[in-house]
């Protein structure tokens, strides 16, 4: 399959995009990857996070959800290309494909269900064995609005996530609470200065073999 | 005259306030509760299957603002208590007293079958037809649709006719209804009207005290002076009302008890005989016989308008928002508002909706119109001579039109009185138009459905391992729309997708089921079983194999398939999605697991299915191409992020052209061109059908173009050449030894493919020769063909092919189709 390399020059030319000529200013670009049980609320953070709404009944994601979103931290823009995945167990066989080259994740569990947190866990597990050594894990727990009917204490979760060199904060994508917040911690966890760091990005999903070393490669 | 007012009469509506949630209160699950005029809603649904000529049938609940729920249901006549006020000092004949006496009776028996009871039963809602012979009860599902009560700020039923366990808070027993009934006679008997002049807690100060009382009747006569009239009265009568009195409602009759008293005897032979009715001379309109729901239907097409006729009744009024605005906002919340308005408060006036400009339009039209006899020989003509013209007209003209609408209604509803027999007609009508009136039977009866109560006996309530998964996406599935977020709605699609997964032990639950059982539901919510069976049978037609717990290998097929269509019908496109990595597992998944019912608005969807109802397995994937080609100047100019990004958040797609065009390509394909090893076949295999384990997986992921089979190949030659090109790829001397008539010779060894141009094959005229045409890559060495027709793609090319099997497969076609030298 003829497939033309993306990385890299993707994020060279939007640097030269910018229409207001700052070129100096740094761009990078992250794959981010939301995963979690299902209904914990990962499309409503991304939707919070990207469009600043929040809709009481979004709909179940299907397969995945693309959307994207730049964000300035001091001189860098960056640009986070945000895979939101199914939740349910079964539609676990695409997930690799999703987060095998993201240099962000966040791992999102529902503070007012046990299981939700055990699945979360699960997927930190995973990621540690199977994702990129240098991913930045981030664990959210989410629907913190209601927090007076909560089961899993913030302690724990805190507890856990240092345990695990995880950044962890409680969110609402309701209320907005630490929304932009979890994504801005990660920007700045993630490594920006050296031009390397953005080789390996490919916003589209690692799927078969074939086009992996393709997708690596750089003309 | 007479006629015609009797006419004005037989819808109404009635309206009222259904209460109002304070102001930002979550549920426990931290969504916000259902307003309850939509649980209203959904519980008021099931009110419409109630038909029985002693109650008025119900036709539909509107919700209006600020909780205003709006019930329209039959009329008829005159109420009683109109009745009484009309004819004062003309009292009814004991023997017109008994009549009403059983037939509210027999109404009451209706509801205790359906488990349902009145509650409000009073002189208002039993209404009796002008010449007094039929009675009907009316607004008798009140109770059950704001579930006793509990979503209204208003008490249900009127105290004067209450029972002493009612004010005493017990509801829900059938014998209370019996009590109000027994009071209301009671009145009609004795000509009074009970403690006209008492206060509300006075009457129920009186009605408890009956409870001490060993004889109500008597007591009710001694307060109300007519005590000669109880002696008076029948014995066998004032048995019967003795104990429909009873203090305790065990010790009162069941409505069939009433019934079978011996007092009625009179009436039920009267009732039986059925007297002729006087003719006044004028037949009844032709529309008067249709079903209710179906003059309903039509009364809302030709501009009916229930929220206009309230309001000039003075039932809605509106105000000025800016009066209903907050004086004081505290800190904490909780405001000072101007007082609400006198139009907020219960007004249960019966407002009459008019059907006489309908019945006039609709009398123009013949009766075969009417009454369509499907197996006169002149109905083909006739119906041809209607409606043909119309037909030309798009869809949303034609779904609005009202004599056309009418004319579909009672065509459809006679075609599914015949279903199954009229199975065939119902198909070809059906691939004119559906009515959306009747869209949910039709599908059915498109899906060969046939109703066997085998849903009743699937275990719906059994925990099960899916059951989380399905409380998570229930809330979440379709619930813009009013039914589906009802918690009838909610807990109707729980039943669907427990019994569906329980039906199927070798399936299981994916996400995504919930919205294609959606639009089953929303159409047949009245009829579980037919959505039920609808989905199982329309899962395996289209869906085969998707609900498989590893179902990696189908969705794969699948999305091949779709990929190398996409290239036989848009062939550049194709080409610059391969090229950006854009592959179907990224968006369409959600697209074929679903079949769109999760990327689509439910109005969209009842529309593409439609037709797809009428295709076959292979029709998903044309919609799939047809959304590409809608999106396709997009498409071509975005790279892969803003293509995904397209994707995610799907952007308008006019559903009209999008089931044309996917209607026309999927008649130009020829079926082997679709074949997946997956699909159910259709018929059984021929020799030179592509064979179920031919083409594998890996052969569909590297080959660009579809195959074809010898069979379509054949069928096109014979029957259609002129759409036939046919490309050898063979030598010169093996062409020139034989070959097919008017095929192209490119020997492959002497092309070179390296441009991507027709004219570099320096073939003259190729490009003319291809052009509208199948093109047929031959040769028998499969790989060249693949490197061809993917050539061929490149070029822009529309509709290439390879032939499956190669050249030699043709020897073996009879009669021969080959030219030897």
């Amino acid at each position: 399959m003829a497939t033309t390399p993306r990385s890299g020059g993707a994020a060279g030319s939007g640097a030269a995009q910018r229409p207001n000529g700052t070129s100096q200013n740094k761009s990078c670009q992250f794959k981010l990857v939301l995963l979690g049980e299902s209904a914990v609320g990962k499309s409503s953070l991304v939707l919070r996070f990207v469009k600043g709404q929040f809709h009481e009944y979004q709909e179940s994601t299907i397969g995945a959800a693309f959307l994207t979103q730049t964000i300035c931290i001091e001189d860098t823009v960056v640009k986070f290309e945000i895979w939101d995945t199914a939740g349910q167990e079964r539609y676990h066989s695409l997930a690799p494909m999703y987060y095998r080259g993201a240099q962000a994740a966040i791992v999102v569990y529902d503070i007012q269900n046990q299981d939700s947190f055990q699945r979360a866990k699960t997927w930190v597990k995973e990621l540690h064995k199977q994702a990129s050594p240098n991913i930045v894990i981030a664990l959210a727990g989410n629907k913190a609005d209601l927090s007076n009917i909560r089961v899993v204490e913030f302690d724990e979760a805190k507890q856990y996530a240092e345990e695990n060199g995880l950044l962890f904060m409680e969110t609402s994508a309701k209320t907005g609470m630490n929304v932009n917040d979890i994504f801005l911690a990660i920007a700045k966890k993630l490594p920006k200065n050296d031009g390397a760091n953005n080789q390996g990005t490919s916003i589209r999903p690692n799927g078969n073999e074939t086009n992996r070393p393709t997708n690596n490669c750089c003309k | 005259m007479a006629s015609s007012k009797k006419v004005e009469t037989r819808l109404c509506a009635v309206t009222f306030f259904a209460k109002v949630h304070p102001g930002d209160v979550c549920g426990s699950n931290g969504l916000p509760l259902t307003p309850n005029s939509i649980a209203i809603l959904g519980r008021a649904q099931r009110l419409k299957e109630l038909k029985d000529e002693h109650l008025c049938q119900y036709l539909d609940v509107i919700r209006d603002k600020h909780e205003r729920t709006i019930v329209v249901s039959e009329y008829l006549g005159c109420s009683l208590e109109d009745h009484i006020q009309r004819s004062s000092g003309h009292h009814l004949e004991i023997n017109e007293i008994l009549r009403i006496f059983y037939q509210v009776a027999g109404g009451l028996n209706v509801l205790v079958k359906h488990k349902l009871v009145v509650h409000n039963l009073e002189p208002k809602h039993i209404l009796m037809e002008s010449d007094g012979s039929r009675i009907k009860l009316f607004n008798y599902g009140l109770h059950h649709m704001t579930k006793g009560g509990a979503y209204v700020p208003f008490p249900i039923g009127n105290i004067r006719y209450m029972s002493p366990e009612r004010l005493m808070g017990q509801n829900g027993n059938i014998k209370s209804d019996v009590w109000s009934l027994a009071m209301i006679m009671v009145e009609l008997i004795f000509h009074i009207e009970l403690w006209p002049k008492l206060k509300i807690s006075n009457v129920a100060r009186k009605i408890l005290a009956l409870g001490r009382s060993n004889n109500v009747i008597e007591k009710l006569a001694r307060e109300h002076q007519c005590y000669e009239a109880y002696l008076a009265m029948d014995k066998d009568l004032r048995d019967l009302l003795d104990r429909c009195l009873s203090v305790l409602p065990k010790q009162r009759p069941l409505p069939q008890e009433v019934m079978q008293h011996s007092c009625f005897q009179s009436v039920v032979e009267s009732l039986a005989r059925k007297e002729p009715k006087p003719d006044d001379g004028k037949p009844k309109p032709l529309l008067l016989h249709c079903p209710l729901s179906q003059i309903y239907h039509l009364w809302q097409l030709a501009g009916g308008d229930v929220q206009a006729e309230l309001k000039k009744e003075g039932l809605i009024r509106s105000e000025a928002p800016i009066l209903g605005l907050p004086q004081i906002v505290r800190l904490n919340g909780s405001s000072v508002c101007p007082k609400r308005s006198q139009s907020h408060l219960m007004d249960d006036r019966v407002v009459p909706l008019k059907l006489q400009p309908l019945i006039q339009r609709l009398s123009r039209l013949p009766a075969h119109i009417y009454f369509p006899l499907l197996h006169s020989p002149r109905f083909a003509p006739l119906q041809q001579q209607f409606a043909s013209e119309l037909q030309q007209l798009p869809l949303i003209i034609r779904e609005r039109d009202i004599e056309y609408q009418f004319h579909r209604v009672r065509l459809f509803a006679t075609l599914l009185q015949g279903y199954p027999h009229t199975a065939e007609l119902l198909q070809r009508e059906a691939s004119v138009d559906i009515p959306p009136l009747l869209r949910g039977p039709v599908w059915a009866a498109l899906l060969d459905v046939l109703p066997n109560c085998s849903y009743t006996k699937i275990d719906k309530f059994t925990a099960t391992s899916t059951d989380r998964q399905i409380e998570v996406d229930i809330p979440r599935c379709h619930q813009y729309d009013e039914l589906l977020s009802s918690p009838d709605g909610h807990r109707k699609l729980k039943r669907l997708l427990k019994a569906w997964v329980t039906a199927h032990p070798q399936y299981v639950y994916w996400q995504g089921l919930d919205s294609l059982t959606a639009p089953f539901l929303y159409l047949n919510f009245n009829n579980e079983e037919l959505a039920f069976l609808s989905l199982f049978k329309f899962i395996p037609k289209y869906l085969q194999w998707f609900f498989l717990k590893d179902n990696s290998a189908i969705i794969k097929e699948y999305l091949s398939k779709f990929s190398q269509l996409t290239a036989f019908h848009e062939p550049l496109l194709a080409q610059h999605l391969a090229s950006i990595s854009f592959i179907p597992e990224l968006f369409a998944i959600p697209w074929f697991l679903t079949m769109f019912s999760h990327v689509f608005p439910l109005h969209k969807i009842l529309h593409l299915w439609d037709k797809l109802m009428l295709g076959d397995s292979s029709y998903p994937l044309f919609i799939g191409i047809a959304i590409l080609k809608q999106l396709k100047t997009t498409l071509l100019n975005s790279g892969f992020n803003e293509c995904i990004l397209l994707f995610s958040d799907l952007p308008d797609i006019v559903m009209e052209n999008c089931v044309i065009e996917s209607q026309k390509m999927y008649e130009a394909t020829p079926k082997s061109i679709t074949h997946r090893q997956h699909a159910v076949p259709q018929q059984p295999l021929h020799p030179l059908d592509i064979g179920i384990g031919d083409v594998q997986l890996k052969h569909l992921q590297t080959e660009q173009c579809p195959r074809i089979s010898a069979k379509d190949v054949q069928h096109l030659l014979m029957h259609s050449s002129s759409e036939l090109a046919l490309i050898d790829l063979r030598g010169i001397l093996e062409y020139s030894h034989v070959h097919v008539p008017h095929s192209i010779n490119i020997p492959f060894a002497t092309v070179q493919l390296g441009e991507q141009r027709l004219d570099a094959l320096n073939v003259p005229q190729l490009e003319a020769q291809l052009r509208g045409r199948i093109v047929v890559c031959v040769s028998n060495i499969h790989q060249h063909a693949i490197e061809f027709s993917n050539f061929l793609v490149a070029c822009g090319v529309l509709r290439t092919c390879i032939l499956h099997k190669g050249f030699n497969v043709l020897h073996s076609i009879e009669p021969n189709i080959l030219i030897s030298n």
